[in-house]
């Protein structure tokens, strides 16, 4: 990306600058407000993109997109790891939850965008989006407060799930948008099926051969981020080649590698330093991506989708809290922790240029949500996770 | 305050408190999840006593008073299934074991109780390394001196409760070499050790434990965190010395072997002497250090023996005082860990097969839940 631009020496400096920027944002915003620091990111990304400030260019579908393919990619990967699927089998009113939230938001949002008029495809679209809570914010926050607990737990997993619900939906569907509107049959099962099981198969590839290389490597325990962070990038470039999901691709990598017992613990959680200098980039690219004029029209649906999206993760959450074993409370912090949606939702849609769809385009007030969301959802999360007393220290200490 | 008298009761029964660990089933770390598994617990009858300790990683059990080994053992299985249900319910892992092999100690959060608060501010960075998992025995005893009695005749036998409960050899991430490191955590508060000695009741709570108080140093009986100790309120005395075993089944054959040694003891009634604890912390030391393999000294003839062989002699000698309590299944059980080695030795054989500190607590974690062993 650098290489492009060396013939204009600023213009050259516009990420690292932009990177700096955000970094003092979060520190500031971490500091004084006590916000967590991905709303900081996620600002600085905002004002400083190409539609506001300028000094960004538009980042979608240049080599930065990449990077940030490949910092969701580690968020993912990481989240894999902390998915225990047998809780599920222990705990059957867990995936009932994690079911009721995830297609109840589904059907609200769908309900709602129909009802403020917009047409049958994008609403769809807008409701598969609405199902995920984005695991970047999740992780980031729980991390950053070195959380632990059940709201912690439940929103980490419910997270993971719902965030492979939507990319079912969402590639179901927009497979069906090219069928409709212009390929034939084949593209559109393409998308959708093939892409997903193949995706995951690739990542269930990885982790079964990562780990083996470790164990050639050395017997067992260590430092193993490095190779798996390599490893991750693999995965990204070859999804991306062959068009497939890393997203999917990077979470089930995580899920195999669990049964490996090759988990993240202390220092080594977020991938480390690699893992805050690209959640930093992360969070600058997905806001990067809005532009004022997106985000200026359609406050009516943005609001709207945004309160019956909480409305249903929460009550959802509440009404299953008791026959899961925690008390209403926790289970509505849970569903308020479930808020943040936008660097996932940012970097799905990315996904679906190459078929010619532009979402933001179909759906006014997409923008507005997405910026409200990854804004105020870490915030979101980062009071419920205090609330339900799970933080092991305050931010910004 | 003076010392709350001694509410003497039936002679030799017993009870038992295990402070368990909450273990991350991800990264196997401690996890601060007690007030969880409280909640969860609280919503219906758990057949026993369970609360919180000092931090929010560790939850205490504990059994009624029994006489009898075979529904000693019976309620802590169900104490045991009782926390691996609710555990499995909030993806908790729970498990035995003295000490977490890895876990650090500044990462540790005191739970929210007004004691748990306050010792915490005394001893500071002492309360959070003192995330040690010990079993506790109690053995009622008929009469206040009777307790001080036992109390001061067990020390010859200490050692045997440490090697046979160890099971604390990895701290902060490396073998310590110690079969329980744990006790050397315990060592570090100003009033641990043994209690001084005291025959008579009275000498004790009107000389002693009087005094003390009026130095302020202590207030109450908790304060004092000895090998064992009187527990006034319940009349008994409390072996406090033991790892948590990774199985229930272990936690009940050493409380049943306490029980049997404390009937022979009471049977023969041999005098004590102060003498007797001339070894006593260098025995302590051997049986910490190498458990079942220590060197031992004999308080009174003064010749080195085997702490293997002393427990098995041991064993041979209270098999007929077993046989009326009906634990003759208990020292079979302690026959076994003598022949094929403590539960220390199973953690390090764990940590060499399984690669790693954390496949160990796997292990841990499905041993105490009754899958193995």
């Amino acid at each position: 990306m650098m290489l492009e631009s060396l013939g204009n020496p600023l213009a050259g400096m516009a990420w690292p600058l932009a990177l700096l920027l955000a970094w003092l944002a979060g520190e500031a915003i971490s500091r004084w407000l006590s916000l967590p620091r991905v709303c900081g990111y996620a600002l600085a990304g905002f004002v400083l993109a190409s539609g506001q400030l300028g000094l960004l260019p538009q980042p979608a579908g240049t080599p930065v997109a990449l990077l940030a393919d490949f910092a969701i990619a580690l968020v993912l990967f990481e989240l894999g790891q902390r998915i225990n699927l047998n809780w599920l089998r222990h705990n059957r009113w867990l995936a009932v939850t994690s079911l009721v939230e995830a297609f109840g938001t589904f059907i609200v949002v769908l309900l709602v965008a129909r009802g403020f008029g917009l047409a049958p495809l994008p609403a769809l679209l807008l409701a598969a989006l609405a199902m995920s809570s984005s695991p970047v914010a999740a992780l980031r926050v729980a991390n950053e407060l070195r959380c632990s607990g059940q709201v912690t737990e439940r929103m980490l997993h419910l997270s993971a799930f719902n965030c492979v619900f939507a990319v079912l939906v969402f590639k179901a569907i927009a497979g069906y948008w090219v069928l409709t509107s212009a390929g034939g049959l084949l593209p559109a099962l393409w998308s959708s099926l093939a892409v997903i099981g193949v995706s995951a198969g690739i990542g269930a590839m990885f982790g079964v051969a990562v780990p083996t290389l470790l164990r050639w490597q050395r017997r067992g325990g260590g430092d193993a981020t490095v190779i798996l962070a390599i490893a991750t990038l693999l995965l990204v470039t070859l999804t991306h080649a062959l068009q497939f999901s890393a997203l999917l691709a990077a979470l089930v990598f995580g899920l195999v590698v669990r049964y490996r017992r090759i988990v993240f613990s202390g220092a080594d959680r977020g991938f480390g330093t690699l893992g805050s200098l690209l959640t930093i980039l992360l969070f600058v690219y997905a806001s990067a991506t809005l532009s004022w004029s997106q985000v200026a029209q359609g406050a009516g649906l943005a609001l709207a989708v945004l309160v019956v999206r909480t409305l249903c993760k929460v009550g959802a959450c509440v009404a299953f809290a008791g026959l899961s074993g925690i008390g209403w409370r926790k289970g509505a912090l849970t569903g308020l922790a479930l808020t943040p949606m936008s660097v996932f939702a940012i970097l799905l849609l990315e996904q679906t240029r190459h078929l010619g769809i532009d979402v933001f385009a179909q759906v006014a007030g997409l923008g507005l949500l997405v910026l409200a969301l990854e804004l105020l959802g870490p915030v979101a999360t980062q009071r419920a996770l205090i609330l339900a007393g799970e933080a092991g220290r305050e931010e910004g200490s | 305050m003076t010392l709350e008298a001694f509410k003497a009761g039936e002679a030799l029964t017993m009870g038992v408190e295990l402070e368990l660990q909450l273990v991350d089933l991800t990264d196997f770390d401690l996890t601060a999840a007690a007030a969880d598994m409280l909640f969860l617990l609280g919503k219906q009858p758990f057949p026993g006593d369970v609360k919180p300790e000092i931090t929010e990683s560790m939850i205490e059990i504990s059994t009624d008073v029994h006489t009898d080994y075979g529904a000693l053992l019976g309620q802590l299985g169900q104490m045991r299934n009782a926390l691996v249900e609710a555990g499995d319910r909030l993806n908790v892992g729970i498990c035995g074991g003295g000490t977490h092999p890895f876990q650090r100690w500044s990462e540790q959060r005191i739970f929210d109780k007004p004691r748990f608060q306050e010792l915490s501010a005394l001893y500071g960075y002492l309360a959070k390394q003192f995330t040690v998992f010990g079993q506790h025995v109690h053995i009622g005893c008929a009469s206040a001196d009777e307790g001080l009695y036992l109390l001061h005749a067990l020390n010859r036998y200490l050692p045997h409760f440490i090697a046979l409960s160890a099971s604390s050899p990895f701290l902060q991430g490396v073998d310590t070499l110690f079969d329980s490191a744990r006790l050397n955590s315990v060592f570090a508060f100003p009033l641990s050790g043994r209690a001084p000695f005291l025959l008579r009741w009275e000498d004790f709570a009107e000389g002693y434990f009087a005094k003390m108080e009026s130095t302020g140093v202590v207030k109450s009986m908790k304060d004092f965190y000895w090998d064992i100790r009187p527990k006034p309120e319940y009349g008994t005395i409390e072996l406090r010395v033991c790892d948590t075993p990774l199985s229930v089944e272990r936690a009940a054959a050493l409380a049943a072997y306490l029980q049997a040694l404390c009937r022979m003891l009471r049977e023969q009634g041999e005098p004590v002497s102060e003498d007797d604890y001339l070894v006593y912390n260098y025995n302590r030391f051997q049986a910490c250090r190498f458990g079942l393999d220590a060197t031992l000294v004999h308080p009174r003839r003064h010749e080195t023996l085997a702490l293997r062989d002393d427990v098995l002699a041991t064993l041979n000698q209270l098999a007929p005082h077993a046989a009326v309590l009906g634990s003759t299944g208990a020292l079979d059980v302690l026959r076994r860990v003598v022949a094929t080695g403590n539960h220390a030795g199973d953690l390090r054989r764990w940590h060499g097969e399984s690669g790693g500190l954390r496949g160990m607590v796997d292990a841990a974690v499905r041993t105490f839940r009754g899958d193995e062993s």
